[in-house]
């Protein structure tokens, strides 16, 4: 940090080139949409490629745009440089294996007969559709050269498993591998005895094919936990709930390494000092309570942006572009 | 002669004291007075108590504190409690680990203290006579059981010697034993015939109604 006070905007955000990552998460109906698509619209004019990712189940990337976006990254219409995916981490596995392709499926047929029944051990792991659909990801990823990619996680819980996933996958891997060397070559001179694996497969390929994922992943993985490459984006409401939550998200990601120096609190009522409405100015003392305490507990170490509830859905490409200059320029609330 | 005497006794008497006192009890109170000493263990073990107390103490703290009034300060509190807890999580897993080795280490010099020092007795004294019995006082065949197995003939030999401590230890024990909860008791049941006396002054006494039960029964 160049200097030490803090500003109450994500331009650091925007202005850290070296960023590849940003995960935007947070509790549920938060606005963790709407800020990561602005967020997406901010960094698409200061950079060549955004690709914004929804790993939320309850899909609203098609929501917010107007438009329909599926597996594949589209562009989003009326940009060049920004496109957007959705994934589905529930999503059946059989799909996944189908799309996956010669990878998953071979490696599946070259078991032979333990095959299905290692497919129903496998996938009776909690969290392995999670990890799969993020392999998916990754793959995808890497073929495709992206300058930054933005993550619109789903609600907490599902984040952080989503972001251990490659510590615990590493760990796993890097035992089987080791496990391979040591055994690979007298189970591949009894596999040899019988005539090689059922799928006409060679056992080292099968063993290539793990270790390169393995690779990938640590790679990714080092990535996350690099403050130069990676960082989180907590998005909040001014709530009791949501403050628990972000505290107990801030130090989860603490606990695994993963920078976050942002917080986003959205949907704060600025009603003017002459208005009648009564429930709004008690929202208002109400959010005022809260955001003083982010304000003592976090001002000191993060971006804390204050966002406005705005009188319309943020829906579409204009108003997500209006909305996102909030992001910068910090919102002047009406005297 | 007589000091082997005693000492086979004194071997015996240990033996019985660590079977009645019991191997847990042995072991915790070792490892108290171990930690009594200036080692690297009594250290973490003292950071252990201290780090619980501290645990305690930010309990409170935290309680007292409003979590919905004040969350920054209940924030923070529960930041420092959970480094404390990892801390302590940390000291408690390498001081049980110690804690296993160490009991292994009692338990080995306990077995060589009572059973090993009782063998190496046995075997190094087992021709020698413990003490002998006066000529013509014992038919053959019990002085050839006195001195079974390798003692010679007339004398009493170290097992039969150790057997007897033993079993003379164990019947004083069980007197003893005996003779305390016979003097607690009756000091207890005394007071209990009193409740009852008591009892049946106003209304209908316990045993009365067991009897009743009986009956129905």
């Amino acid at each position: 940090m160049e200097d030490d006070i803090m500003e109450p905007s994500l331009e650091s955000i925007v202005n850290q080139k070296t960023l590849r990552w940003i995960f935007v998460g947070g509790k549920g109906g938060v606005g963790k949409t709407t800020t990561s698509c602005s967020l997406a619209i901010q960094l698409a004019k200061h950079r060549k490629s955004v690709l914004l990712i929804s790993t939320d189940p309850a899909h609203n990337l098609s929501d917010a745009f107007n438009q329909k976006f599926g597996k594949d990254a589209r562009l989003v219409e009326g940009f060049d440089n920004l496109s957007a995916m959705e994934i589905d981490p529930n999503g059946s596995i059989q799909d996944l294996l189908a799309a996956g392709g010669d990878g998953t499926e071979d490696a599946m047929a070259g078991l032979g007969g333990m095959g299905n029944m290692m497919q129903d051990l496998a996938f009776s792991i909690p969290g392995v559709d999670e990890a799969m659909s993020f392999a998916e990801v990754l793959k995808q990823v890497k073929s495709l050269s992206y300058e930054v990619i933005i993550f619109d996680t789903a609600p907490t819980g599902h984040t952080l498993r989503f972001l251990q996933f490659p510590t615990v996958m590493e760990k796993a891997l890097a035992k089987l591998s080791q496990l391979s060397t040591q055994f690979g070559p007298m189970l591949n001179s009894v596999l040899g005895a019988r005539g090689g694996l059922p799928g006409g497969q060679n056992l080292d390929d099968l063993l290539a094919k793990m270790e390169s994922l393995r690779e990938t992943i640590a790679e990714v993985n080092q990535q996350f936990k690099d403050p130069d490459m990676t960082t989180f984006v907590c998005v909040c409401i001014a709530e009791f709930l949501s403050l628990y939550e972000t505290e107990r998200m801030i130090q989860e990601l603490t606990s695994y390494n993963i920078d976050t120096h942002s917080i986003v609190v959205n949907q704060l009522l600025f009603p003017a000092a002459d208005n009648h409405c009564e429930q709004c100015n008690a929202r208002r003392k109400m959010q005022k309570k809260y955001l003083d305490q982010y304000e003592e507990l976090y001002g000191d170490d993060f971006n804390l942006v204050r966002m406005p509830l705005l009188v319309e859905e943020v829906r579409g490409k204009e108003k997500l572009e209006k909305f996102s200059e909030l992001l910068v320029k910090p919102y002047q609330p009406p005297q | 002669m007589i000091s082997l005497l005693l000492l086979v006794f004194l071997v015996q008497l240990t033996t019985q004291l660590f079977s009645s006192v019991g191997v847990a009890t042995t072991n915790e109170i070792a490892w108290i007075l171990y930690n009594k000493l200036p080692t690297k263990t009594s250290q973490s073990v003292q950071e252990q108590t201290k780090l619980q107390r501290e645990i305690l103490r930010m309990k409170k703290e935290m309680n007292a504190v409003s979590a919905q009034d004040e969350f920054a300060r209940w924030a923070r509190l529960r930041r420092q409690h959970d480094d404390v807890v990892a801390k302590y999580e940390n000291i408690s897993s390498s001081l049980s680990s110690t804690k296993t080795s160490f009991d292994r280490t009692v338990a080995l010099l306990r077995w060589i203290a009572t059973t090993g020092l009782r063998f190496l007795l046995q075997t190094y004294y087992q021709r020698e006579p413990m003490f002998w019995i006066p000529a013509g006082w014992l038919p053959y065949y019990v002085e050839w059981i006195l001195s079974f197995p390798r003692a010679p003939l007339g004398s009493v030999s170290i097992q039969v010697w150790s057997m007897a401590c033993s079993s003379i230890i164990t019947l004083v024990g069980e007197a003893l034993v005996g003779v305390w909860s016979l003097a607690t008791s009756k000091k207890s049941g005394m007071q209990s015939k009193g409740s009852a006396r008591r009892a049946q002054a106003y209304g209908p006494s316990s045993s009365a109604r067991q009897a009743a039960a009986k009956k129905d029964q």
